[in-house]
C-alpha cells in the first residue's frame, strides 16, 4: 500500500497519510465539492485499517479555517477513526494557534462528540 | 439594488472594502477571502474572530454559487451569480452582505432555518449544529445542510429579507454582523 500525499491549495489542506502510521492534514479547508475532494483520503483510510497497521496511528490536524461541509467531513473522519479504535492505537492532535479560539472550540466539540477517541488539544 | 442603496448602506454601515457583483467561482471566492485575510491582519483582528469573518463569507458565497437561480422561473439551471459586499462601521463591526436570486423551494428552506435560529440562543445554536452534523439529516450532495447554523454560530446578528420577483423567484438579501471589539 502506498502513501497518500496531496499538496495544499488556497482552499484545500495538504494531506499526508503515511503507512508508518503518521498522518497530517494541514491548511484551510473549503473545497467547492468537499465530499468529492476528501473521497481519496477516506478510501485510503478504509484500506489502511483493513491491512496490518503499525502499532500506533498518530493524526496531526491543523486546520486554520473550514466551511460547514468540511466540518461534516471531519466528523465522518473521526467517526471512521472511532470505529477502528479497538484494534488500533489511535491518537489525534488537534493543533491550533493559541489565540484562535474558534479552532479551539471546534476541537473541544470533537472531543465531546467522540468520547472514546484520544483527541489532544495542542497549541502552537 | 441601485447606486442610492449602496450610498445609504455606506452611510449606515461605514466603509466598504470588498464588493463584487457577477458570476462566482471557487477561485474568485478564494481570492476575496485572501483580501479579507489582509484586511484582518491590517486591523489586528484576533485570529478567532477573523476566522469567523472568513467562514461566514465562504458559507454565503458558496451558497450563492450552489443555489442562485435565473430570474426567469422556466430556467431551472443554477446561475452562480450575485452580489457580495463586506463593510465595517465606526465601532469596527463587520457586515457581510449578499444578494442573489433563489427559487421558492429554497426560500422556504432558508426561512425555516432562519426562524429556527432566531428561536435559539447561542448555546442552543451550537447544540443544534452538532446535532445536525452528527445525524446528517440535512446532508445532500452539495453540502452538509448546516451552513446557516455555521453562520449563526460565528456571527452576532443575522438579517434576512426576501423580495418577490415572480411566483417562483425571490431576491435573498442577507446581512450578517460580526462584532470584533468585545
Amino acid at each position: 500500500m502506498e502513501n497518500l500525499n496531496l499538496i495544499a491549495t488556497k482552499y484545500t489542506p495538504s494531506i499526508d497519510l503515511n503507512t508508518n502510521g503518521i498522518f497530517s492534514i494541514v491548511g484551510k479547508s473549503y473545497p467547492e465539492n468537499t465530499f468529492e475532494f476528501y473521497e481519496p483520503m477516506m478510501q485510503w483510510l478504509k484500506k489502511y485499517f483493513s491491512n496490518n497497521t503499525p502499532e500506533k496511528t498518530s493524526v496531526n490536524m491543523e486546520i486554520i479555517y473550514f466551511n460547514s461541509s468540511s466540518s461534516k467531513l471531519f466528523f465522518d473522519f473521526f467517526d471512521l477513526l472511532e470505529e477502528n479504535r479497538e484494534e488500533h492505537n489511535i491518537e489525534i492532535n488537534w493543533i491550533y494557534d493559541a489565540d484562535n479560539e474558534s479552532s479551539e472550540e471546534a476541537g473541544q466539540d470533537f472531543i465531546e462528540d467522540f468520547e472514546d477517541l484520544t483527541i489532544n488539544l495542542v497549541t502552537k | 439594488m441601485n447606486i442610492y442603496d449602496i450610498q445609504s448602506l455606506v452611510e449606515e454601515d461605514g466603509i466598504i472594502f470588498l464588493s463584487y457583483g457577477g458570476f462566482l467561482s471557487q477561485t474568485l471566492i478564494s481570492g476575496m477571502t485572501e483580501a479579507l485575510e489582509a484586511e484582518s491582519i491590517n486591523n489586528n483582528i484576533s485570529l478567532g474572530i477573523s476566522n469567523n469573518i472568513f467562514t461566514v463569507f465562504i458559507e454565503i458565497s458558496q451558497n450563492m454559487m450552489n443555489y442562485s437561480k435565473d430570474i426567469n422561473p422556466d430556467d431551472l439551471n443554477t446561475k452562480s451569480h450575485g452580489l457580495m459586499m463586506v463593510t465595517k462601521d465606526a465601532e469596527k463591526n463587520y457586515y457581510i452582505h449578499s444578494q442573489n436570486v433563489i427559487s421558492l423551494d429554497d426560500k422556504l428552506k432558508v426561512e425555516e432555518k432562519i426562524a429556527d435560529i432566531k428561536s435559539l440562543d447561542k448555546e442552543g445554536i451550537k447544540k443544534k449544529y452538532r446535532e445536525l452534523r452528527r445525524n446528517g439529516r440535512e446532508l445532500h450532495d452539495k453540502g452538509a445542510g448546516i451552513g446557516f447554523y455555521e453562520i449563526a454560530k460565528r456571527s452576532d446578528e443575522i438579517d434576512c429579507i426576501f423580495k418577490k420577483i415572480n411566483e417562483d423567484r425571490f431576491y435573498l438579501h442577507l446581512k450578517i454582523k460580526i462584532v470584533t471589539q468585545k
